[in-house]
C-alpha cells in the first residue's frame, strides 16, 4: 500500500513550483529575442498558455496522458476526466509516495511549457487567436498522446524500452519538430535584416536563461519524484550540462565570429538544459560534460544551418529544443549507466539500447510533424494563423493586444 | 460537476472563436527596411 513520504512530498510540490517559473522564464527569453514592436505578444503567448493548458490539463490533458490505459498503449482512459478519481492520496502506478495531485501538477506544469516554446518559431506574425485554438489542439493531440507513449507504464514506447528521463523526447523533441512545421507552414516575417533576428532586450533574454536554468532544477531532479540520490545526480548533471554548453556556445561564435557572445551564452546553456534533460537520471556528471560539449557543437551548427536554409524558425526552437532533444536522447542510449539510473547504454556495452533511443526519437518527430501540420492547417480554416501585412508592420503588441510595452 | 467544469471551458473556447482577431491599428507612415517599425502613436510621439 502506497504511504506518503514528506520529503518526497515536499521535493515534488517544490520541483512543481521550480518548472511553474519556467514559463514566465520563457516569456522573458523569448520576448528580449524579438522586436520592441512584438514583445508583449510574445510573452502573452507563454503567459496565456499558463492558464490555458493549466484548465484543459486538469480537464482532459491528465488522464490523457497519464489515465488507465485504453488497450494499445497509445493513449489513456477518461478515467481521471476533470481529475475524478485523482486525490491527496498517493497513486498506485506513479510517484507512489507522493499524494496524487502532486504528481499530476508537477505533470501539469511540463504540459504548459511545451507549447509555449513553439511559440517562438512563428513569433511576430501569428494571430493570437489562432495560436490558442493551436496550443488546445496541439497539447491534446501531440502532447498527451506522447507523454502517455514515453512515461506511462502502458505505453508503447516505455514498454520498448525508450529512456526520457524528464521530457527530451514528449517535451522538447516533439516542441521541435512542431515549432519546425510551424515556421515553414507560416512563412517568412518581413521586414528583417537578413538573415538575423533583432533582440531587442538582450538583458530580458539573459534573465530568462537565468531563470529557465533555476527552474530547470525542478524540471530534472524533480523528475525522480523524490528527495533521494537520484535527484541529487539529476540535479547535478543538469548543472554541469548547462555550464558545458554555456560555454561551449560562447568559444564557437567566439571563434566563428570574432567575439564571445553574451546572447550566445544563453542560448547555448539552454541547449545543454534540453540535451541533458532525457539524460539526467540515467547517466554520471562526467558524461554530462561531454552531453554539454556536444550539444553546444551540434545545436550551433543546426543555428547556422538553420539560417542558411531560410527557414524562418524566429527564435531557433528548432535548433535548441529539435536538434538538442534528439541529441540528447541518443546521447541517453550512449552514455546511460546502470549504475546511476538502472540501465545501460552502449559504451556499457548494451548498444541496443541507442536503436531504441533511436526508434523513440524518429516515432515522436514524424508523430509531431504530422499531426502538427493537420492542427495547422485544419486552425488556418477557422482563422488565419497569419496577421495581416499592415498588422505585422505595426506590431503584433498594437495590433493583436491594443498596447505597447515601451511608454517613450 | 465534471458536466459545469466542461462546459464552463467550452464557453470559454467558444469566445476565443467568435471574438475580435485584432485591434484596429494605423500604420506608421514609413519604416526604414530593417527598422522597427514604431506603433503610429508611439512613433509620433518621438
Amino acid at each position: 500500500m502506497p504511504t506518503i513520504d514528506s520529503g518526497d512530498t515536499a521535493w515534488v510540490m517544490m520541483s512543481a513550483a521550480l518548472v511553474m517559473l519556467m514559463t514566465p522564464g520563457l516569456a522573458l527569453f523569448y520576448g528580449g529575442l524579438v522586436r520592441r514592436k512584438n514583445v508583449l505578444s510574445t510573452i502573452m503567448h507563454s503567459f496565456f498558455i499558463l492558464g490555458l493548458v493549466s484548465v484543459t490539463w486538469v480537464l482532459w490533458g491528465y488522464t490523457l496522458a497519464f489515465g488507465p490505459d485504453t488497450g494499445l498503449g497509445l493513449i489513456g482512459g477518461l478515467d481521471w476526466l476533470a481529475l475524478e478519481g485523482v486525490t491527496g492520496e498517493p497513486s498506485d502506478v506513479y510517484a507512489t509516495t507522493v499524494p496524487h495531485l502532486a504528481f499530476m501538477a508537477f505533470q501539469m506544469m511540463f504540459a504548459i511549457i511545451t507549447p509555449a516554446l513553439i511559440s517562438g518559431a512563428f513569433a511576430e506574425r501569428k494571430r493570437f487567436k489562432a495560436f490558442v485554438l493551436f496550443a488546445v489542439a496541439w497539447s491534446t493531440f501531440v502532447y498527451a498522446p506522447i507523454a502517455h507513449w514515453v512515461w506511462s507504464p502502458d505505453g508503447w514506447l516505455f514498454g520498448l524500452g525508450v529512456l526520457d528521463f524528464a521530457g527530451g523526447t514528449v517535451v522538447h523533441l516533439s516542441s521541435g519538430i512542431a515549432a519546425l512545421v510551424a515556421a515553414l507552414f507560416i512563412g517568412r516575417r518581413t521586414g528583417l535584416i537578413e538573415p538575423a533576428t533583432e533582440p531587442h532586450d538582450v538583458p530580458m533574454t539573459v534573465l530568462g536563461a537565468g531563470l529557465l536554468w533555476f527552474g530547470w532544477f525542478g524540471f530534472n531532479a524533480g523528475s525522480a519524484v523524490g528527495a533521494n540520490g537520484l535527484a541529487a545526480t539529476a540535479f547535478v548533471t543538469t548543472n554541469t550540462a548547462a555550464a558545458m554548453a554555456a560555454i561551449t556556445w560562447v568559444t564557437i561564435s567566439w571563434l566563428h565570429k570574432g567575439t564571445p557572445s553574451v546572447l550566445g551564452a544563453a542560448i547555448g546553456a539552454v541547449a545543454g538544459l534540453v540535451a541533458i534533460t532525457p539524460a539526467a537520471g540515467f547517466v554520471t556528471p562526467a558524461a554530462s560534460i561531454l552531453i554539454g560539449l556536444g550539444v553546444g557543437i551540434v545545436c550551433y551548427g543546426a543555428a547556422q544551418l538553420r539560417l542558411r536554409a531560410r527557414v524562418d524558425d524566429a527564435l531557433d526552437v528548432f535548433a535548441v529544443h529539435g536538434v538538442g532533444g534528439a541529441f540528447g536522447a541518443l546521447a541517453t542510449g550512449i552514455f546511460a549507466t546502470a549504475a546511476v539510473g538502472g540501465v545501460d547504454g552502449a559504451l556499457a556495452g548494451n548498444g541496443g539500447q541507442l536503436v531504441i533511443q533511436l526508434i523513440g526519437v524518429a516515432v515522436v518527430a514524424v508523430y509531431s510533424a504530422i499531426v502538427t501540420g493537420a492542427i495547422l492547417f485544419l486552425v488556418n480554416l477557422a482563422t488565419p494563423i497569419r496577421v495581416t501585412g499592415d498588422a505585422e508592420e505595426a506590431g503584433l503588441d498594437l495590433a493583436q493586444h491594443g498596447e505597447v510595452a515601451y511608454q517613450p | 460537476m465534471v458536466i459545469a467544469a466542461l462546459v464552463s471551458f467550452a464557453i470559454l473556447l467558444i469566445a476565443w472563436v467568435v471574438a475580435p482577431s485584432g485591434a484596429s491599428v494605423a500604420t506608421p507612415d514609413a519604416a526604414q527596411p530593417g527598422m522597427d517599425a514604431q506603433p503610429a502613436r508611439v512613433a509620433a510621439s518621438l
